[in-house]
């Protein structure tokens, strides 16, 4: 403490695992949330506009009415079931931020079933068959880019955002060529191979509910799951142990491109009843945000899933009612995933000053 | 560590709600009360700063506000922005029926299908769809299409352009076979063919050496696309460029490759003062203020609605009188009040020719879902007829003097 070593004002150090109580980290949390919301008053009071009132909007318009929770519950659908489908891969450090394509695959897939076959078979069998599709399409989609990661340890970031491209423009080609039935659009499906509504809501939920069970026994209590787990630890240690790691990273890409796929065939037959070329609408990226939000636990998906479905409701109500333009609402929700991602940083390491450093050493 | 970061955040809590409650002002929600108020909802594809075609509704929707106000009809618009042609669309008009809408105007061509699905279970609710044509003919009485017959537009534009060319040819600026016009069509389709040839008659009536090349986007609404599209015309040696999309990049595009413009939608003369001669538009409040005094007097109105020039439905934007040729406006007024009193036909087959033959057949609507028009004849005392039989344009038809470069 005697050498003259100039201490930086702020400096940041890593906690360790037991420094910081659960409570505390909840604290932090609940904070950074606090901190957006704040920041996002700022933002609306610069439009002109009393941001309690929009807060309260955002709420109203969102969870208000039965009209507006189904809405609400019909945005986070898609969110829960691809935020469970890129968990396992990152658990693995496996980054697949493929899904978009993978979902768009699925959703290819499940609409050439429901072209060629919907007037030929009953509802249920088609829709199965329409899953099904959906599952192989969106799996194998995602097994392309695992495979090559496998072989050749191509680099998988960029690998599964290429080809999301590849499919969307597949898709785009489909809808304004052999597909195209007015206009650049593709005709609606037939009654048959639209998903049936539970509660007013189309019945994807109960997919994605079901799935997130699946999710969490998958990844918590089976032995793939604990593989994964390995891997996305230490490469080494997995192979030390004897594990396949290519064949892993293989069969976990399969299972994510395939419930993303699920997820497409649930946006294709739940709710567009049609396919178009941007029939993810972003929901493979914004998953990403709800998978880490939710540190990959299976169940706090729901509960993100349904505040980004409450958020976007929200602001789409914002612009209605108070004619607060979308980008301002935009930049809410951007401020609010900021802070809430950012604040893991503050749980991960503490801030320490400089006086607290020198513990009566230097000055004062 | 923690106490200072709870200090701070807290210190932000409360600055941060002084600062918002200094700053909010609670804003008066319209004025209730006094005579008859009537719930509209209206369902945009994008929102006002496209400054194109949902602008171009907006304006429609405060002009209409305005008159019915004049008539003693109070409207409470509810809008819905930036819905996308998908399922977001059915949740849209079910949302504006829940809220008390008495009329849901859908803005968009690709609403259409998922508005049809929430109309039949609102059968007191009126429901339209603008630009499109599956619901005047289905077999529900609450559901509307409507369009107006731009394509009179388009010939007064196409007018102005082609006077500005033959100027360009009389000051020998440059030669007449050089007269080319570009157009920057979104999708192949009869819309845009009906429209971008109706530009071209109006053109070639008053500079009958021009020709034109179009080029299509394969989008609605592609900025960049756009202004490519425009950019390679101009490469390939068109004079003046007008669109058939939504953006005003082929605007900016014809002005810094030296090459007029005329615009869709909006006036872009801002955007491009030295080539942008003139626009023309839909005035959609004509529409609305019809519509909505029907629904307001619990009256009916048409499935399908299309006017034109002569009612005001279409509208020339203001003429950038610092670059067009003289005696333009003598000319335009001179072909409005023809087209108005229907002695000049834009389609009049003595006009153009197909493939070197006068047109003599063709038919306006589709019956069997195949997408070729097969009923319904056009062609008649020696014009086709556009927009007569249903709002929605159906001159599909490929005529000599312009060339499809994709």
């Amino acid at each position: 403490m005697d050498e003259k070593i100039k201490t930086p004002l702020i400096r940041l150090s890593k906690r360790s695992q037991s420094s910081l109580s659960p409570a505390a980290a909840w604290l932090i949390r609940l904070g950074s949330i606090l901190l957006a919301l704040l920041l996002g008053c700022l933002v609306v009071a610069i439009t002109g506009n009393n941001p309690i009132k929009a807060y309260g909007t955002m709420i109203s318009g969102s969870l208000g009415s039965k009209v507006y929770f189904q809405q609400t519950v019909k945005k986070a659908i898609p969110l829960l079931g691809c935020a469970l489908a890129i968990a396992p891969c990152f658990k693995m450090r496996f980054w697949n931020i493929g899904a978009e394509g993978q979902i768009t695959a699925g959703a290819l897939a499940a609409t050439f079933v429901a072209r060629t076959l919907g007037a030929k078979l009953p509802s249920l069998p088609l829709l199965l068959i329409m899953a099904a599709a959906a599952i192989l399409g969106g799996g194998l989609w995602g097994l392309i880019p695992g495979f090559f990661k496998a072989k050749w340890n191509t680099n998988e970031t960029l690998f599964t955002l290429m080809m999301n491209y590849i499919i969307i423009g597949v898709v785009a080609w489909l809808q304004a060529g052999p597909w195209e039935a007015r206009q650049g659009r593709i005709a609606q499906f037939d009654a048959a191979a639209q998903l049936p509504r539970v509660a007013g809501i189309h019945c994807g939920w109960i997919i994605v509910l079901l799935l997130v069970l699946f999710i969490h026994v998958y990844m918590r209590h089976t032995k793939q799951g604990y593989e994964i787990a390995v891997i996305g630890d230490s490469i080494r240690t997995a192979q030390y142990a004897g594990m396949n790691v290519g064949r892993i990273m293989m069969r976990t890409m399969f299972l994510s491109g395939a419930i993303s796929g699920l997820v497409g065939f649930i946006i294709v037959a739940g709710a567009n009843h049609t396919l178009a070329h941007d029939v993810a609408g972003g929901v493979g990226f914004t998953s990403i945000t709800v998978a880490w939000l939710s540190q990959l636990n299976a169940f706090a998906m729901i509960a993100i899933s349904m505040m980004l479905g409450v958020l976007t409701k929200g602001a789409d109500t914002l612009q209605t009612v108070m004619n607060i333009p979308a980008a301002i609402s935009d930049i809410i929700i951007g401020l609010l995933l900021f802070c809430m991602l950012g604040c893991e940083f503050f749980i991960n390491y503490q801030i320490i000053f400089r006086h607290k450093a020198g513990k009566g050493g230097a000055e004062k | 560590m923690k106490k200072i970061l709870a200090f701070v955040l807290c210190l932000a809590l409360v600055a941060a709600l002084f600062a918002g409650c200094s700053d909010s002002k609670t804003p008066d929600e319209g004025g209730k009360g006094n005579a008859e108020t009537i719930k509209v909802g209206l369902i945009c594809i994008g929102d006002e700063n496209d400054q194109g075609y949902t602008y171009n509704f907006i304006r429609g929707r405060d002009a209409a506000t305005e008159a019915l106000k004049a008539k003693g009809i109070n409207v409470e618009w509810v809008t819905k922005w930036n819905i996308g042609e998908d399922s977001s669309c059915e949740d849209a008009n079910i949302e504006l029926a829940e809220a008390g809408c008495k009329l849901i105007i859908n803005n968009s061509f690709g609403f259409e299908d998922y508005m049809l699905k929430v109309a039949p279970n609102y059968p007191d609710i009126q429901f339209v769809s603008c630009t499109n044509q599956a619901s005047w003919g289905d077999e529900l009485p609450n559901t509307h299409n409507a369009f107006a017959s731009i394509y009179e537009g388009r010939y007064l534009a196409g007018i102005v352009a082609g006077m500005k060319l033959q100027e360009l040819i009389d000051k020998g600026e440059i030669k007449a076979e050089e007269a080319v016009i570009g157009y920057v069509g979104a999708f192949p389709f009869a819309e845009v063919k009906s429209g971008y040839t109706a530009y071209f008659l109006g053109a070639r009536s008053v500079c009958p050496s021009v020709t034109m090349k179009v080029q299509f986007v394969n989008s609605w609404s592609n900025a960049t696309e756009e202004s490519n599209a425009a950019s390679a015309l101009c490469d390939a040696g068109c004079k003046l460029i007008s669109q058939h999309a939504d953006n005003s990049s082929p605007a900016t595009t014809a002005q810094s490759k030296g090459a007029f413009f005329t615009s869709y939608n909006n006036d872009m003369i801002s955007v491009a003062p030295a080539a942008c001669l003139v626009g023309t538009r839909i005035d959609w409040s004509i529409y609305f203020t019809e519509i909505i005094e029907a629904v307001a007097g619990g009256k009916e109105f048409p499935q399908d609605w299309c006017k034109g020039l002569a009612d005001g439905a279409v509208v020339l934007t203001e003429l950038n009188k610092d670059i067009i040729a003289p005696g333009t406006e003598e000319k335009l007024a001179e072909v409005e009040a023809k087209l108005k009193d229907g002695s000049l036909q834009v389609f009049d087959t003595k006009t153009f020719t197909v493939g070197g033959q006068e047109l003599t057949q063709a038919f306006a609507l589709d019956s069997d879902g195949d997408f070729v028009p097969d009923k319904e004849e056009a062609v008649y005392d020696g014009a086709f007829h556009e927009s007569t039989v249903q709002s929605a344009p159906y001159f599909a038809i490929d005529i000599d003097g312009i060339t499809l470069l994709n």
